[in-house]
């Protein structure tokens, strides 16, 4: 693919990176608070959670259609968009309620999301 | 003239350990994978640099990053070392280290190069895997 061969590809996965560690990053902060660990409240962190969402979302989108097929081909990827559907869709419900099941359960899921994610490369043909 | 991080690279790259992690199949998978963990779950102190709460969280992640960082560096000395994204990956460290000397009265500016710097050094650390 022409944009794999390119130094743009690996500055957009840098950038998905960059995402990464705000977004999952201070949901992380968000949830070992809310589990009672010594750690500040984060709520004016929402900005850099939704900046976060916002970069990885956009650059993934870049990445996949750079050679849908070949995501598309990679059992690893299948994986990861799956656990990505399940983690959104309890952020933005289930996670909102505060409760400490809900931040294991966010932290368990999107431990899980980033480490398919990482396995895309190990499957990669 | 002696090169210290040259003879480091040499001699890792003569040991078992260094055959054994870059001939398993799983190994360097599995670090690397918790390698970017690691970025996920710590990634969002460096928000909060000036919190003193957050400073033992953001020592455990930067230790599991340098371990295995170093195990990384252990499955491919030689090709790391000449690599140039590797490099300005390290100077890029050295640099924060060097940020985090800042007195605090310099604390906003420190916040700001350190996220600028941390975001340099990501950058650089794809590149490492392309070349």
């Amino acid at each position: 693919m022409a944009l794999e061969n390119s130094w743009i590809f690996p500055v957009v996965e840098s950038i998905h990176v960059i995402g990464l560690a705000a977004f999952v990053g201070t949901i992380v902060l968000e949830d070992l608070h809310t589990l009672g660990f010594a750690i500040p409240e984060t709520r004016n962190l929402k900005m850099w959670t939704h900046a976060g969402l916002a970069t990885m979302l956009l650059t993934g989108a870049v990445m996949f259609f750079s050679d849908a097929a070949r995501y598309l081909h990679n059992p690893a990827f299948h994986v990861k968009i799956t656990l990505l559907v399940v983690a959104l869709a309890a952020h933005f419900t289930l996670h909102r309620r505060g409760t400490r099941f809900a931040a294991v359960l966010s932290l368990a899921l999107w431990t899980c999301v980033v480490l398919a994610a990482r396995a895309i490369i190990d499957f990669d043909v | 003239m002696f090169n210290p991080l040259l003879a480091l690279a040499r001699y890792l790259q003569d040991t078992s350990l260094r055959l054994d992690l870059s001939q398993s199949t799983w190994g360097v998978p599995i670090i690397g994978a918790i390698h970017v963990l690691a970025i996920a779950w710590f990634g969002g102190s460096v928000l909060l640099l000036n919190d003193v709460r957050l400073r033992r969280f953001r020592w455990i992640g930067l230790s599991i990053l340098v371990f295995t960082g170093f195990l990384l560096f252990w499955s491919e000395p030689m090709r790391l070392y000449y690599s140039q994204f590797f490099r300005a990956k390290m100077a890029l460290l050295v640099v924060i280290g060097l940020a985090s000397l800042l007195p605090a009265r310099h604390a906003r500016l420190a916040m700001a190069l350190s996220l600028v710097l941390w975001a340099g050094v990501i950058l650089t650390s794809r590149g490492i895997a392309y070349r």
